[in-house]
């Protein structure tokens, strides 16, 4: 029974989006009509009440899977559905549950277009939310390229003024980091025999000191297929330096869409990550996890300095999110199993923060009309917003404090882990992080002063509306998820540590 | 008696066609319905006549000329549906005029029987002269936009370079005759096994046939006129060239080099040759690296070329031409699972390229242009045939969650089974190329959404009707991928050695 739980939350989604063509424009003011938005919306809520009871129900201090399904797909080439969920992607499927519905409610006041958008973010929550639960190879990258489907034409679709370009990179490294995966995942399942696709059943080293030959020279499937799946994945999730498509997404794509990418698709990619290698290749992963952790401590620190000198809001959440993701593969390089679960649960935490924080922006330049909030010559653009919309200003104040890792909201928790964990392993990089995250009190505080604490520029701001209610609808989960999470973390962490130990114990 | 039995569906198609000339030349009514009329239903015999056929077994007809076997029949069957849905097609379109279509749908059913004996002849010299028979009718059909001087060159070219083929395949079939003293495929490979060709002469036979080859599929050496051909031929035309004279090639080729240039694998002391899971290459020479370098080489240019286009037509056509290097895949692993993949990733051609090629028919009707810059917009003026254009386009190219990526995936995973690691790999990148292609076409399609306005294109339901008859099987095919490769492995059969 449970079992069918999983695969309705991914298939709920997929209904709703097929709904969004059928249903007929009835009600309401706009062309889309009222039902087609409930139905989105609806569809959404319930597939993501079957991932929070699900993640609800599972037992603390077990390692295995807690819940499946599985079945035959294609069975002569040993591809089968199968789908569980166990310690370590419970968060993502809380992240999923949470983060979709309220970026269906937030787009819900489009004028135009609007089932076009929901659909796509439909589709787009069906398919994260199948890629975090697969437990097939084939399956994982059925989901994981799928999902990069509905970004490319919600950017293309309803981008800003530079959307063409925006969306044409956006696809080509998507499609270069696909190419990737379907290389490590070919060379992966032929260099086995039998072959197969299934984690369960190629985990515990089977392809430990498997080789093959191009050109007379030999190399080693796992270190082959370990660097194309960390190559591959980093063409998905913004790494320095190919991060040039994310920023540009930052910039033309529609808040909802950039917050899917960012605050989503950038942790699933990261737990897709971890997923594989530690369970494919424990002995590479011990080897290159320094080469991990400098990825990481790279990222963090270019994602902090080009930050500094970020003048839109989106474009600064696109660096803060470089910088986590850094944050978060130093965790994952650590090894450790305090790294690994803080890496874990800061990815929840990174993604309900970005969230938060691109839903704002996108009400702020809303509201303004505006997307930077200093002009060239460092004249403020838009300030002044917390004598007008008190609201806003508190809302956003926990995102950022959530992002810094101020104590008391989930992103200490995370981050505290994350660097604990790391820094018996790599003290020099958990002192870059700290400098790091410094950079970030400065450039985050120092916009937060601008936008909300500074004059009013023109009269446009003086008449800045407060959240509505039904922007308060959407906006209120988040904060309070962050509060929870900040001051009762040890259920989600007690689901986490026991798999991340198993995984952990496979590697040393 | 059995002879004919078996060869019911030619017969069929024949009379079809002599019934579609005769009602075209004495009955002067309300003849364009009726002939299309008559078009149909005589494909549909001969559909449901093959079906009955490829229950009851496999068969040498006609004094061993003729080889009626799963693999022919999945071919003739593929043809006839090819054809069926290119009439149908013709309807829909304004390229082909409707006081004409009754000549076209003559000329599509003389090339279906063409392709159908194509398919099943095992005597080398029938093999070409149902080819040339098909080159033929294929001119006259490219030729068939008569006032379009692109189609008169796309006719001409293909006329010029089809010439060539056909001497290049005469030539190397003189050789192969001289050295063996018959023309029939499986007395060839008997007297190649006890009597074997010197290796240069056997390199020279080989290179010679296979380019002839190379021209039908739109394949390296030999693809410089074909994306021309695809181009200047009108719209129903050239997804009917793109699948027919393509296909025909292919399903010649399968035979004619797995049975006279390989022999199969025995393994564990089979004895029945037929049985043969793998074949491996005779004559001295590894010929499967010509067809891995022109199969790398096909995708690579094909994909890299099709990036660079600016016309609707034409991208697709390179499209076509990479994936015709997919197909050379399957052929050059010489084992079954090789072949099945081959016929599985046909049958998603069939669908996305006649549907593609509707829906750019469709929009070279409505805005007279295919350049990718006066499509902007065309999204808001008609979603579904848009999206199903984007769709089937994301199908051919194998884009991963969609039911052509599975066909790609078995058939560089078989490449990858016989240790062709860099021909792997060029697949992998061709992939990827390809669909950065296909997202410029889609691109083009999506811009400008939101400043369209309300003007709209004409709706008319049976279009969106056909494109869905097409979608749907297409989508289905992912979702049944393992019965209908199960189906294809078991069509993936030769008899007789």
């Amino acid at each position: 029974m449970a079992g069918h739980l999983i695969s309705l939350m991914i298939a709920l989604p997929f209904f709703g989006a097929i709904l969004q063509a059928l249903l007929p424009p009835v009600g309401g003011k706009n062309s889309s009509g009222s039902v087609t938005r409930w139905a989105a919306l609806l569809s959404s809520l319930a597939a993501s009440l079957c991932g929070i009871v699900l993640v609800g129900s599972m037992r603390q201090q077990v390692p295995d899977f807690q819940v499946s399904e599985t079945f035959a797909w294609i069975g002569s080439y040993a591809i089968s559905y199968d789908v569980a969920i166990d310690g370590l992607n419970a968060l993502l499927v809380l992240l999923i549950s949470i983060v979709f519905p309220l970026l269906i409610a937030a787009e819900s006041n489009r004028k135009s277009g609007l089932r076009g958008i929901q659909a796509l973010l439909l589709v787009l929550q069906a398919s994260l939310m199948g890629a975090v639960c697969a437990q097939d190879l084939f399956l994982i990258f059925f989901f994981w390229t799928l999902s990069s489907l509905p970004i490319f034409f919600m950017i293309g679709i309803w981008g800003g003024e530079g959307r063409e370009k925006a969306a044409i990179q956006t696809m080509i490294t998507s499609a270069i980091g696909n190419a990737f995966l379907f290389a490590a995942l070919i060379l992966i399942y032929y260099s086995i025999d039998p072959h197969t696709f299934s984690l369960r059943e190629l985990a515990g080293g089977k392809l430990a000191g498997k080789t093959f030959q191009i050109l007379e020279s030999e190399f080693s499937v796992s270190n082959v297929a370990f660097a194309f799946f960390g190559i591959g994945l980093a063409f998905r999730i913004p790494i320095w330096p190919i991060h040039g498509w994310f920023t540009q997404v930052a910039r033309e794509a529609p808040p909802s869409a950039f917050v899917a990418l960012g605050a989503v698709t950038v942790p699933v990619g990261m737990y897709i990550f971890v997923r594989t290698t530690y369970t494919l290749f424990p002995e590479t992963v011990a080897q290159m996890a320094h080469t991990v952790a400098m990825i990481g401590a790279v990222n963090l620190v270019m994602g902090g300095i080009c930050a500094v000198a970020q003048r839109g809001l989106t474009m600064l959440l696109a660096f803060v999110c470089l910088g986590e993701v850094g944050a978060l593969l130093i965790g994952i390089g650590s090894l450790s199993s305090a790294g690994v679960v803080g890496s874990i649960f800061q990815a929840l935490v990174l993604g309900l923060g970005v969230a938060g924080f691109g839903l704002f922006a996108g009400i702020i330049s809303d509201r303004t009309g505006k997307t930077v909030f200093k002009d060239e010559d460092g004249k403020v653009a838009i300030g002044g917003i917390a004598s007008q919309a008190p609201m806003i200003a508190v809302v956003a104040g926990v995102m950022i404090a959530s992002l810094l890792g101020i104590p008391g909201f989930g992103g200490f928790v995370g981050r505290s882990l994350l660097m604990i964990g790391s820094f018996s392993v790599h003290p020099v990089v958990v002192l870059f992080g700290g400098l790091a995250f410094l950079l970030a009190t400065y450039y985050l505080f120092g916009m937060y002063r601008t936008v909300f604490f500074g004059k009013a520029v023109s009269e446009k701001s003086s008449d800045f509306m407060d959240l509505t209610a039904w922007e308060k609808a959407y906006l209120v989960p988040l904060v309070v998820s962050l509060v929870l999470l900040g001051l009762y973390p040890k259920f989600l962490i007690e689901l986490v540590r026991p798999t991340a130990l198993t995984l952990l114990s496979t590697i040393k | 008696m059995k002879d004919f039995i078996l060869l019911l569906p030619e017969i069929f198609l024949g009379l079809t066609l002599a019934g579609i000339i005769a009602g075209e030349i004495g009955y002067y009514g309300e003849k364009v319905r009726l002939i299309t009329a008559t078009a149909l239903a005589g494909l549909a015999g001969a559909f449901v006549q093959s079906w009955a056929i490829y229950r009851h077994g496999d068969a040498l007809v006609w004094g061993q000329d003729l080889s009626v076997d799963a693999l022919s029949l999945f071919f003739k069957m593929f043809f006839i549906l090819l054809a069926g849905l290119t009439i149908v097609a013709s309807i829909f379109t304004k390229e082909v005029d409707s006081n004409k279509r009754a000549e076209f749908c003559a000329l599509v059913v003389a090339s279906t029987l063409a392709m159908g004996l194509a398919a099943c002849s095992a005597d080398m010299l029938l093999g070409f002269l149902v080819l040339q028979f098909m080159n033929v009718v294929s001119y006259c059909l490219a030729a068939y936009g008569k006032r379009s001087s692109l189609s008169t060159e796309a006719a001409m070219k293909h006329l010029v370079l089809g010439s060539a083929s056909s001497a290049l395949f005469l030539f190397g079939l003189a050789l192969l005759f001289a050295h063996t003293r018959t023309l029939n495929i499986y007395e060839m490979h008997h007297v190649l096994q006890s009597n074997p060709i010197p290796v240069q002469t056997g390199l020279v036979i080989f290179i010679l046939m296979f380019s002839a080859f190379c021209y039908q599929f739109g394949a390296f050496p030999m693809h410089l006129a074909s994306p021309d051909v695809l181009e200047g031929s009108p719209t129903v035309v050239s997804s009917f060239l793109s699948l027919g004279s393509r296909v025909a090639g292919f399903a010649m080729a399968l035979r004619f080099f797995v049975v006279v240039f390989a022999k199969p694998v025995l393994e564990g002391g089979a004895t029945d040759p037929s049985s043969a899971q793998q074949w491996t290459a005779i004559g001295g020479f590894q010929w499967q690296q010509i067809v891995a370098l022109a199969s790398g080489a096909t995708m690579l240019v094909g994909a890299l070329l099709a990036l660079r286009q600016s016309g609707a037509k034409r991208l697709i056509s390179y499209l076509v031409m990479a994936e015709s290097g997919f197909l050379l895949m399957g052929l050059l692993v010489l084992d079954q699972s090789g072949v099945a993949a081959l016929l599985y990733s046909l049958l998603i051609q069939l669908f996305a390229l006649v549907g593609a090629f509707s829906v750019v028919g469709f929009l070279l009707d409505e805005i007279e242009s295919d350049r990718l810059s006066d499509l902007h917009a065309a999204l808001s003026r008609s979603i579904p045939e848009c999206i199903s254009l984007i769709l089937f386009l994301v199908c051919l190219v194998g884009l991963p969650p969609f039911p052509g990526f599975i066909g790609k995936f078995v058939l560089i995973g078989s490449v990858i089974h016989r240790g062709w690691y860099l021909l792997a790999a060029a697949g992998v990148i061709t992939m990827a190329i390809s669909t950065a292609a296909v997202a410029r076409l889609a691109f083009s399609l999506v811009r400008n959404f939101k400043d369209a306005g309300q003007f709209q294109w004409p709706r008319w339901e049976p279009r969106r009707v056909y494109l869905m008859a097409l979608l749907l099987p297409l989508l289905l095919i992912g979702f049944f991928a393992e019965p209908l490769l199960a189906w294809t492995a078991h069509s993936a059969r030769f008899i007789l050695w």
